[in-house]
């Protein structure tokens, strides 16, 4: 998954394991973090409520979620990049409901310079 | 129309007023879930194969690897909700709930494997599942969302 946005002279990698497979890291720079504070929009919120009296997935909140874990990943590559690092490693997702039906997406992980 | 007529609306009225949704819930509910459960099914048959684990380490002849993620949000029916309320009267396990999360999993694991597929990935090592509550500001909607994410490697 690629966020958007991103430049493409840098090419960061990312992925959720301690290395990048097939690659050796050179440097640690830290840690590095992404997050998003999304609500739902009135309508949308209306619909999934009518949508739930038949239960099963819940469509409109599944993209806008999607969307919003775009732009934390996008806004954690954005604070990798700007540290000179090429790859983010041991990425992890974080989800918390804060005050009334907004939901925060923070994504976290280690800024390294790849050899 | 006697005073008699207009009561036994009225108890009609209210009756359907506060069963009807549930009903239609029920109905409706189980209907349209388990269509969904069986084109699950058919998609898992159709794929053939697991590429997803959860081992940590890739193996040696990796050349490219990439973050992939696949999200669910999932939540119980009317119908299922008061079942599942009156379950946890008597404590146990609350079936509904069960088996929407499980269904739920099995999803975002599927949409996991297919963005495997479509992004050209052999395998994804170290998938891992999370879940967590999303309540709507009227704090009516309780529902769940999945994340399933992992690292796709090209061998």
């Amino acid at each position: 998954m690629q966020p958007e946005g991103q430049s493409q002279q840098v090419q960061i990698l990312m992925s959720n394991t301690e290395t990048i497979p097939g690659r050796t890291i050179g440097q640690s720079l830290g840690v590095v973090t992404g997050s998003t504070v999304r609500a739902k929009h009135i309508g949308k919120d209306i619909l999934a409520g009518l949508k739930n009296i038949v239960g099963g997935e819940l469509k409109g909140y599944t993209e806008l979620l999607q969307e919003a874990r775009a732009q934390a990943l996008q806004r954690m590559v954005a604070d990798a990049a700007k540290r000179g690092a090429n790859a983010v490693v041991n990425v992890r997702f974080a989800t918390s409901s804060v005050a009334g039906g907004a939901a925060e997406l923070f994504a976290y992980g280690t800024a390294v310079l790849l050899q | 129309m006697d005073e008699k007529t207009i009561d036994l609306i009225v108890i009609i009225g209210m009756i359907s007023f506060t069963f009807g949704p549930f009903l239609f819930s029920w109905i409706f509910g189980n209907w349209y879930q388990k269509s969904k459960q069986k084109a699950l099914v058919e998609r898992e048959a159709a794929f053939g194969g697991d590429p997803l684990t959860t081992l940590r380490t890739a193996p040696e002849a990796t050349t490219e690897s990439g973050l992939l993620v696949a999200n669910i949000i999932m939540s119980v029916s009317w119908w299922q909700g008061m079942i599942g309320g009156i379950h946890s009267i008597f404590g146990g396990t609350i079936t509904t709930w069960d088996k929407t999360l499980s269904w739920g999993r099995q999803e975002a694991m599927q949409r996991l494997r297919e963005q495997c597929r479509d992004s050209g990935y052999d395998s994804v090592i170290n998938m891992r599942l999370d879940t967590s509550e999303i309540a709507s500001s009227k704090g009516k909607t309780k529902a769940l969302e999945i994340v399933a994410y992992g690292t796709g490697i090209k061998l």
